[in-house]
């Protein structure tokens, strides 16, 4: 049996070129579809992957209860300490527990194309950079806290206007310099920052957005998470960094990937139309060569196997072609949606979501014809012309 | 029209063919109009958007004293202002987000295209009544009457509660710009219900400026004014918020025609092959038409006539259908995502037309060279 496959499909594969036009229908049918969808799922996917660097397993947020965004919530100047001294933070070299007090707000910007946008400007306090070792200073300098002073992320530089070091933000009661460049490799690029407790006195604000820790290991969330939530001072909320991103990036790429999906599959189902018709008519050109195989001998099965394989393998190949363009376009360019610069991305993932779209679309429009090559009468395709 | 009986018969010569490029052409223009038809909304929202109405709120969040709303209705060139409070929460779950404006009488003059004069008359006659736009009195089920209930624990009360309660005292038409509709409720009610400190505050100034060619102007000096204030103001006219249709800093013209064109070029190969696959089949029976005289002309009309009959009747039937789902979408998009409905409109007829031909007339061009260059008797002896 499987021998019979093979050589019937063997004969297919060579009869191939001589029905090229017409099998390009399938590889551009799914090269289009799988490079659209692609396309528009290398925003989501890029968002994603921003939002899940930026999450750390071995750091911990706090913030107030029920909230799902930092922007929703608010730590006292009074319970910030008292967070800071539960159990199961990290301590730095002189002995004091890594958990920083953040602020976290919109900034209005003027994107590159004069258009009107915003980021997010991030205020961190002393224990900033020990909690977040991934920020980097890459030009100028680090602010200095208790200073009027901004630092800029590599992506917002790069998306951005007026975000040179020496330019200036304006900032409740005055303008503030930015005086060095940062690289996170995660979202914050996208990003100012600043030092929360001069931000907080410039905002008349009182209160923190969230405090990040960091976890003596991943595995002491428990016990840091059990003291804030069974103190009854305090009402807070605590998630592993990396959970809350992950929910976070969800949450804020769903509708995006959604509209994806749903452009890719109306395409894929003007795709399945035209693998059908492809098929169809393969199947009709090599109506003779199929009845002579089957009075040699051969089963239906293998004629009809070797038709699907046909199928497949021209979709698997438009596929693959539609998600090399969409990766060759779009993948690791900078771009933003929303506050949120990242970069595109196409994966690893997305390949083989893509070769999973083209067996599927060419099994169903596959099996159908090759049902009709199976069941046709021997003699009757022997005379036809 | 005197070849269409022979044109049919070569289309219906192969009936799964047909039908099978038909719904290929048909789901590629149910693409095209949603594509298109989008962006003619984003065009028509910033056409409609006017050059005379201004939006400024605190640039860096929060609230700015009312002082600031007076401050700018002083300015030269403005003919009236008013200040705005955002009431955010949600109906019974957290997951039916809300939003209502709390505004103050002189939105009767900013916002008059929103809700006729008469209409705003019977919301400031009532504390706690509320206009909704019917998108969103369809969401809530309500109608006038009502009572419309929500939650909201980020504005600090004065009692320390969470709910607002409202009467629902008229609902009117929507506008395009606001994709899932509005509400207006008085600025009265929210403000007196907050504690003392934190009452006479707005979080939105509105303006209509005298001159719309000044209003851009307008813009930059209210920004400049209060750079150096405690609170900042971000200032945009309404034409610069809603032109170039701004959806997250993508450029939303570029994708729907990316995504238009690819389905088109998917077609374009599906239908050329079928017209070339025809006439290849046919080719004798060309140089039989051709035999008893049939010209080069006419003969290039029936494929030309082959090729477009699926596109055109798979164009019609596409935005047809694309004009039905449309009307779906604002339903089956989260409210939190705005987006508006695509709209098939004559323009957008116009472009699929032109793709329909476009179409039609590429995958019959090198079927159309080969008859005009058949070498009559070789076809018919079927050598070639």
């Amino acid at each position: 049996m499987l021998r019979q496959i093979f050589v019937v499909s063997a004969l297919n594969f060579r009869s191939l070129m001589g029905r090229f036009w017409q099998s390009m229908v399938i590889v551009v049918g799914l090269a289009a579809t799988i490079g659209v969808m692609l396309s528009m799922l290398s925003l989501s996917t890029g968002m994603r992957e921003a939002y899940s660097k930026a999450g750390d397993p071995g750091r911990a947020i706090v913030v107030s209860k029920g909230a799902d965004q930092e922007g929703q919530s608010a730590i006292t100047r009074a319970d910030a300490p008292v967070i800071a001294d539960a159990p199961g933070i990290a301590k730095d070299k002189d002995g004091r527990p890594l958990a920083d007090r953040n602020l976290n707000m919109g900034v209005p910007v003027l994107r590159k194309d004069g258009s009107k946008g915003f980021t997010t400007m991030r205020g961190l306090a002393d224990k900033g950079q020990g909690v977040r070792p991934e920020l980097h200073i890459v030009a100028g300098r680090m602010f200095q806290s208790g200073k009027r002073e901004l630092v800029v992320g590599v992506g917002a530089q790069a998306m951005f206007q007026h975000m040179q070091i020496g330019d200036k933000v304006i900032l409740p009661n005055g303008q503030w310099p930015i005086v060095g460049v940062f690289a996170t490799g995660d979202l914050l690029e996208g990003q100012l920052i600043g030092d929360t407790e001069t931000m907080l006195a410039a905002l008349h604000k009182t209160t923190y957005n969230s405090v990040l820790v960091r976890l003596t290991s991943p595995n002491s969330l428990d016990t840091f998470k059990k003291a804030l939530t069974t103190n009854p001072a305090l009402s807070v909320t605590v998630e592993r960094h990396s959970d809350w991103y992950k929910r976070v990036g969800d949450q804020s790429t769903f509708v995006l990937a959604l509209l994806g999906y749903v452009v890719g599959a109306v395409m894929a189902v003007g795709a399945l139309f035209g693998c059908l018709n492809t098929m169809y008519a393969a199947v009709s050109a090599r109506g003779r060569e199929i009845a002579t195989l089957r009075a040699l001998g051969y089963g239906a099965f293998p004629v009809a196997v070797s038709v699907v394989l046909e199928a497949v393998l021209l979709a698997v190949t438009g596929a693959l072609l539609g998600a090399l363009i969409a990766w060759a376009l779009n993948d690791g360019k900078q771009s933003m949606f929303g506050a949120m610069v990242f970069h595109l991305s196409v994966s690893r993932a997305q390949f083989e979501l893509a070769v999973t779209w083209a067996v599927v679309v060419a099994l169903l429009g596959g099996i159908l014809p090759s049902i009709r090559a199976a069941r046709r009468p021997v003699v009757e395709a022997l005379r036809a012309t | 029209m005197r070849y269409l009986p022979l044109v049919w018969a070569a289309i219906v010569r192969k009936p799964t063919r047909a039908v099978l490029t038909l719904l290929s052409v048909t789901v590629a223009f149910t693409l095209f109009g949603l594509m298109i038809g989008l962006n003619a909304a984003f065009d028509t929202i910033a056409e409609r958007a006017r050059a005379d109405r201004v939006y400024t709120w605190p640039r860096y969040g929060g609230a700015a004293p009312i002082a600031v709303a007076h401050q700018i209705e002083a300015m030269p060139g403005i003919k009236a202002a008013t200040g705005l409070n955002f009431l955010p929460g949600y109906v019974q779950d957290p997951k039916n987000q809300a939003f209502v404006l709390m505004v103050d009488q002189n939105a009767a003059k900013v916002f008059g295209d929103w809700v006729p004069p008469d209409q705003w008359n019977v919301v400031w006659r009532e504390r706690t009544g509320i206009v909704m736009s019917r998108m969103q009195a369809q969401r809530w089920h309500k109608k006038v009457g009502d009572t419309f209930t929500m939650i909201c624990k980020t504005i600090k009360r004065a009692d320390d509660g969470t709910t607002w309660t409202f009467r629902v005292v008229t609902i009117v038409d929507d506008i395009p710009q606001i994709f899932n509709g509005f509400m207006f409720g008085n600025f009265d009610y929210i403000d007196k219900a907050k504690p003392l400190a934190d009452q006479g505050k707005v979080s939105e100034v509105d303006f209509l400026a005298d001159d719309p060619a000044k209003s851009s102007d307008l813009a930059a000096q209210i920004d400049h004014t209060f750079a150096n204030s405690a609170t900042p103001m971000q200032t945009i006219t309404e034409k610069l918020a809603r032109s170039g249709n701004d959806f997250g800093g993508l450029d939303i013209k570029k994708i729907t025609f990316g995504i238009a064109l690819a389905g088109m070029f998917m077609v374009l190969f599906l239908t050329g092959n079928g017209i070339a696959e025809s006439v290849r089949e046919r080719f004798a029976e060309f140089a039989t038409l051709k035999t008893i005289g049939f010209s080069d002309r006419a003969v290039t009309i029936m494929v030309v006539l082959e090729s477009a009959l699926p596109c055109v009747i798979g164009a019609v039937l596409g935005v047809g259908l694309a004009a039905v789902l449309a009307r779906q979408i604002p339903k089956l998009m989260p409210p939190t995502f705005s987006m508006p409905m695509p709209t098939m409109s004559p323009a957008v007829m116009l472009w699929a037309a032109a793709a329909a031909l476009a179409v039609a007339a590429l995958s019959a061009a090198l079927p159309v060279l080969r008859l005009r260059q058949m070498d009559i008797a070789s076809a018919l002896s079927g050598r070639s």
